[in-house]
C-alpha cells in the first residue's frame, strides 16, 4: 500500500511537473480553435488541453479563452486572456532572453540578406536564365487576406498586454512583412517600436521611431509623440 | 723494361675523384656514367671538358686531354648528354721476341682499351625519383705487327685486330626522405658487339660481367654530404664534401675493396670553386700501394681479367686532374627559396571550380636574395591543369619568409577521375618576371573521386548542373506532359505550381534508396540520378534543385547538423515561389509553411521547404514534413543563429 502510495506520489509530481512547461486551456468561451503544427486545418480545442509549441489559437467574434503558460523567468505560472478576434501563435507565448532576442532578430537580417556569395569562391551561373516573367496565366493576385492579418495582429497586441514584448517586437516585423497595410498605420508602428523599447532594444527603437518620422500622413500630434520618445532614449 | 707493359689510363672527374662513391652525388653531365639517373639534376644545358696530368709521366708527357661533353634538361623531366672522352683508353705495350728465318726480332704488341663514346637519357618521375640508362662503346684494338725478310731487309706490315662492343646499363635514383638519396646502376645489362678478335687474341678480351653498384648519399646541411657504396665486384669507398660557402667545396674520399691489399687502396681529395656559370675543380688521386701502378708491370702480373672497369683498376696510376664546366640557359642564382609545402585540401572533381578562388594549400618561400623580392608561386598537377596556376605576388623581405597560398585551376579531365588517387603536384616560386623559376618542389595531392563529397553543403552546390541535357530534357518533359493543368494559374503562382507538378512526377518515378556505397560522402549527379532512378537524401536533394533551376526556380540547400548529434544531420531543399509576402496566402494561410527571404534578385519572396526523403509521398507530403522541420530545427530551435542550422542558395 506504501508502495502504491509512492507510485501516485511520483506520478503526480512528474505530471505537474510535464504541466508546469506547458501552455494549458483553462477556459473557453464562444468560437475558439487551434491550428496544429504546419497544417491548414483549425480544429475543435477543449479545456484542459495541453498544446504544443508548434500550435496556433484562434478566436473567433464572440470567442475568448484563458491560456496558462510558464513563464521562465520566475517560474510562476501566467494567465493570459485571449480576446476575441486574435490569433496568436503559441510558440510566441514565452519570455525570451536578451540573447535569444539578438539571435532571434540577426536570423531575421539573414533571411531578409540570404546568403551572400564568399568573394573568394566561385559563383556558378544557372544556364537556365529566364527574362522576363510569364504573362500567360491569369489575372494579378490580391493581397494576403487582410482579415487574418488583423487577427494575427490583435494577436500581437495580446502578446504586448501580456508583457511578451519581444516576442512582439517579432511578430511585428513578420506582419508589416506579410500585411503591408497594416505597417503603414501609425498606432502599430507606435505599438511595435515600443515593444523593441521595452524589449531593452534601445538602437532599433530608436531607428524604428526615427523611421516612423518619414512616414506619409503623420500628424504632428503623431510627430511630437515620436520625437518625444526618440528624446528619452537618446537620455537612456 | 723489355718485360714491361706499359699503359695509358682513362679519366674522371675531380669532383667524383674526391668523393670517392660518386653514383648518389651525380647532379650533372660530368661523369654521368656512374649513375645516368643524375642527369635530371641539371638546370639547362651543361659542358664540360676534362683533363688529367699522369703521374706515371713524372710531369713529362703533360696533360692528357680527357674528353668532353655536354647535356641538356628538357620537357622539364627529361634528360639527354653525351660525352666524347679519347682520354678514356687503356693502353698495353706487350714485348715479345721472335725469330724470323732465324733471325731474332724484338716485337711489340700493343692493346688498346677505350670507352670513348658514351650517352644518356634521364626521366624524372617526381622531385625524389629517377630513372636513367646508358649506352657506352668499348673497343678493344689489339695491333700485332708481322714481319718478313723482303731483299734482306726485315719489314713489319700491320696487323690490327678490332672488336666493338655497345653496353647498356640502367640506374635509379631514389630521395625517400630529405637529404637522403640513394642510388643503384645495373652494368652490362644488355650489350651489342661489331666485330669479334681473333681466337689468338681471345684471351686479351675484357670481361663483360654483369655488376650491380648501390651507393648512399646524406646532407646532413646545405654544407655537408657524406656518401658511401659498394659494388657487388666488391669494389666500394666513402667521401664527403664540405662547402663552407662563397661557390667553394672541398671532398675526400676513400677507396675500399676486400680484393685489394691492403683494403683502402686509393684516397682521393679534390676542390671546386662556383662562379657564376662556371665551375672550376681540380683533384688528386693516390693509390696507397704502388706496385703495379708506374706505368710499367711485369708481363707476368699482367692480368685482364681484373679489369673490370676501365676508369678505375689495378693499373690506374695517381694523378691529378682538372675540369671546367659551364651551364648555359637557366643560370641566374635563385632568388626565393621553397622552405616548404602544405597542401591542405584534397581536390573533390564536383567542385574544382572553387579550387581557383580557394587555395588549395600554400608554400613558404624564403627570399635567399639581399633585396626585398616580388615572389609568385605557381601550382601544376600534369595531365589535369592546362597550364600552371599563378598565384599573386608577395613581396618578401630579404632572407625573410612568406607563406604564398596556391590555386589551381583544373581541366576538365579531373572530372573524369573515378576514384581516389595520389598525384604529384608541382609547386613554382620565381622571384623574376622571367620565365624561369627560382625553385621547385613536388607535393602529394589527394584527387578524390568525382562522386565524392567532402560533407560540406558549401560542396554540395557544385553536384547541381541545371544546364546538363538530361536534366533539362526531364524538366521539360514533365511540364509539356502538364501544361494544360498549368493554363489557369495565375502567373504568380506559376514557378510554385510547376516546381509542385515536378515534384509529383519525379516523386512517381524515383525511389528513396541509399548511395552504392551507403555513404554520405557520395553524391550521384542529378543525370546519374534520373538513370539509375533513385538515391538518397543527398542526391534527391542535388537532383531536384537541378530540376528546378533548369526552369528557373531559385533553390537552396538546408543543412541541419545537430549539435552533439552529428548522425542525425540532414539536407532539404528550399525553393522560390517568386510570391511576394503579401501573396503568400495564395499558397497557405499557415505562416509555419513558408519561409520569407530574399532571392537572387534582392527582393523578398515567399520560399517552400521540401523534405526529399518522403518523396514517394508526393509534394504535399514532403512539404508538410519539410515545413516542419524547418520551423522546428530554425525558427524554435533558432539553428541559423546558432550556427547548427545552413542555408546555402544555388542559383
Amino acid at each position: 500500500m506504501k508502495q502504491l502510495g509512492f507510485i501516485i506520489c511520483v506520478l503526480a509530481c512528474a505530471s505537474a511537473s510535464m504541466r508546469a512547461q506547458d501552455i494549458v486551456v483553462q477556459r473557453l468561451q464562444g468560437e475558439v480553435a487551434v491550428r496544429h503544427g504546419v497544417t491548414e486545418v483549425w480544429t475543435h480545442v477543449a479545456v484542459g488541453d495541453v498544446l504544443r509549441p508548434d500550435d496556433t489559437m484562434k478566436t473567433g467574434k464572440k470567442g475568448t479563452a484563458v491560456l496558462t503558460a510558464p513563464l521562465r523567468s520566475n517560474g510562476a505560472v501566467k494567465r493570459i486572456t485571449l480576446p476575441p478576434e486574435v490569433i496568436v501563435d503559441l510558440s510566441d507565448v514565452r519570455e525570451l532572453s536578451q540573447e535569444e532576442l539578438m539571435l532571434k532578430l540577426t536570423m531575421e537580417r539573414v533571411r531578409a540578406s540570404s546568403y551572400q556569395w564568399k568573394n573568394d569562391d566561385l559563383h556558378i551561373p544557372n544556364a537556365a536564365v529566364v527574362h522576363g516573367s510569364d504573362q500567360s496565366g491569369a489575372a494579378s493576385l490580391t493581397d494576403n487576406d487582410p482579415q487574418s492579418g488583423t487577427l494575427q495582429w490583435n494577436g500581437a497586441r495580446v502578446l504586448y498586454d501580456n508583457g511578451f514584448y519581444s516576442t512582439c517586437a517579432l511578430k511585428s516585423m513578420e506582419l508589416f512583412r506579410l500585411y503591408p497595410a497594416i505597417g503603414v498605420k501609425f498606432e502599430n508602428r507606435l505599438m511595435a517600436a515600443e515593444a523593441l523599447e521595452k524589449a531593452s532594444l534601445h538602437g532599433e527603437a530608436l531607428s524604428e521611431y526615427t523611421a516612423m518620422l518619414q512616414m506619409e500622413g503623420v500628424t504632428s500630434t503623431q510627430q511630437a509623440t515620436v520625437k518625444e520618445r526618440i528624446a528619452e532614449l537618446r537620455k537612456q | 723494361m723489355a718485360d714491361a707493359a706499359t699503359y695509358a689510363q682513362p679519366i674522371l672527374s675531380p669532383r667524383a675523384v674526391g668523393l670517392g662513391v660518386y653514383g648518389a652525388s651525380v647532379k650533372d653531365s660530368r661523369d654521368f656514367v656512374a649513375n645516368p639517373s643524375g642527369l635530371v639534376g641539371m638546370r639547362d644545358w651543361d659542358f664540360y671538358a676534362t683533363t688529367y696530368l699522369p703521374a706515371s709521366s713524372g710531369g713529362s708527357g703533360g696533360f692528357v686531354f680527357g674528353g668532353f661533353g655536354a647535356g641538356k634538361r628538357f620537357f622539364e623531366d627529361h634528360a639527354l648528354a653525351a660525352q666524347y672522352t679519347p682520354g678514356a683508353l687503356l693502353e698495353f705495350v706487350l714485348p715479345s721476341t721472335m725469330t724470323v728465318q732465324g733471325v731474332g726480332i724484338a716485337a711489340e704488341r700493343t692493346v688498346t682499351y677505350a670507352e670513348p663514346v658514351a650517352a644518356a637519357y634521364a626521366y624524372r618521375f617526381s622531385d625524389r625519383f629517377s630513372v636513367g640508362v646508358e649506352g657506352r662503346l668499348r673497343t678493344e684494338t689489339i695491333n700485332d705487327p708481322r714481319y718478313q725478310f723482303v731483299d734482306s731487309t726485315i719489314v713489319s706490315f700491320a696487323n690490327e685486330s678490332s672488336a666493338s662492343t655497345w653496353f647498356l646499363d640502367a640506374a635509379l635514383a631514389w630521395q625517400p626522405s630529405t637529404g637522403l638519396t640513394l642510388s643503384a646502376v645495373g652494368r652490362n645489362l644488355a650489350n651489342i658487339e661489331s666485330g669479334e678478335l681473333p681466337a689468338e687474341f681471345q684471351s686479351l678480351s675484357l670481361p663483360m660481367n654483369r655488376s650491380l653498384e648501390v651507393a648512399a648519399a646524406y646532407d646532413f646541411s646545405p654544407a655537408f654530404r657524406l656518401t658511401a657504396g659498394a659494388g657487388s665486384n666488391k669494389y666500394g669507398g666513402i667521401g664527403g664534401e664540405w662547402s663552407p660557402g662563397l661557390g667553394l667545396a672541398f671532398r675526400g674520399g676513400m677507396y675500399l675493396s676486400s680484393v685489394e691489399s691492403p683494403a683502402l687502396y686509393a684516397i682521393g681529395v679534390s676542390a671546386g670553386w662556383v662562379i657564376g656559370p662556371v665551375e672550376i675543380d681540380a683533384g688528386f688521386l693516390h693509390f696507397t700501394d704502388q706496385e703495379g701502378r708506374k706505368g710499367s708491370t711485369s708481363t707476368a702480373d699482367f692480368d685482364v681479367s681484373a679489369i673490370h672497369n676501365i676508369s678505375m683498376n689495378a693499373y690506374t696510376t695517381d694523378r691529378l686532374l682538372l675540369s671546367a664546366k659551364v651551364v648555359l640557359g637557366k643560370v641566374r642564382e635563385s632568388l626565393a627559396r621553397i622552405v616548404g609545402v602544405e597542401i591542405v585540401s584534397a581536390v573533390y572533381p564536383s567542385a574544382y571550380q572553387a579550387l581557383a578562388y580557394r587555395p588549395i594549400g600554400k608554400v613558404r618561400v624564403q627570399n635567399v636574395s639581399d633585396k626585398p623580392m616580388q615572389v609568385r608561386a605557381s601550382f601544376y598537377i600534369d595531365r589535369l591543369m592546362d597550364a600552371p596556376t599563378e598565384s599573386p605576388a608577395v613581396v618578401i623581405a630579404p632572407r625573410d619568409e612568406a607563406d604564398i597560398p596556391l590555386t589551381a585551376v583544373f581541366n576538365e579531365s579531373v572530372k573524369s577521375v573515378s576514384t581516389v588517387t595520389v598525384r604529384e603536384g608541382n609547386v613554382y616560386v620565381s622571384a623574376t618576371p622571367a620565365e624561369e623559376y627560382d625553385d621547385r618542389l613536388q607535393a602529394k595531392v589527394l584527387i578524390h573521386g568525382k562522386n565524392d563529397w567532402d560533407g560540406d553543403v558549401f560542396s554540395l552546390r557544385y553536384f547541381v548542373t541545371p544546364d546538363d541535357p538530361e536534366v533539362i530534357r526531364y524538366s521539360r518533359d514533365i511540364l509539356l506532359a502538364r501544361k494544360d493543368s498549368l493554363v489557369n494559374d495565375p502567373s504568380e503562382l506559376q514557378l510554385f505550381r510547376k516546381a509542385a507538378l515536378m515534384f509529383d512526377a519525379f516523386a512517381g518515378k524515383l525511389l528513396y534508396v541509399n548511395d552504392p556505397k551507403q555513404s554520405a560522402d557520395f553524391v550521384q549527379y542529378p543525370a546519374e540520378t534520373l538513370t539509375i532512378r533513385g538515391g538518397d537524401c543527398d542526391d534527391m536533394t542535388v537532383c531536384f534543385s537541378s530540376l528546378l533551376n533548369s526552369v528557373g526556380i531559385g533553390t537552396a540547400f538546408v543543412d541541419i547538423l545537430p549539435p552533439g548529434r552529428p548522425q542525425d544531420g540532414h539536407i532539404f531543399l528550399l525553393f522560390d515561389t517568386g510570391l511576394a509576402p503579401r501573396h503568400a496566402s495564395h499558397i497557405a494561410e499557415n505562416p509555419k509553411r513558408y519561409v520569407v527571404r530574399k532571392n537572387k534578385s534582392g527582393f523578398e519572396t515567399v520560399w517552400i521547404p521540401v523534405e526529399s526523403t518522403v518523396i514517394t509521398r508526393g509534394f504535399a507530403a514532403a512539404w508538410a514534413e519539410g515545413a516542419r522541420q524547418y520551423f522546428e530545427n530554425v525558427e524554435v530551435g533558432l539553428g541559423l543563429v546558432k550556427g547548427w542550422v545552413r542555408i546555402v542558395d544555388v542559383y
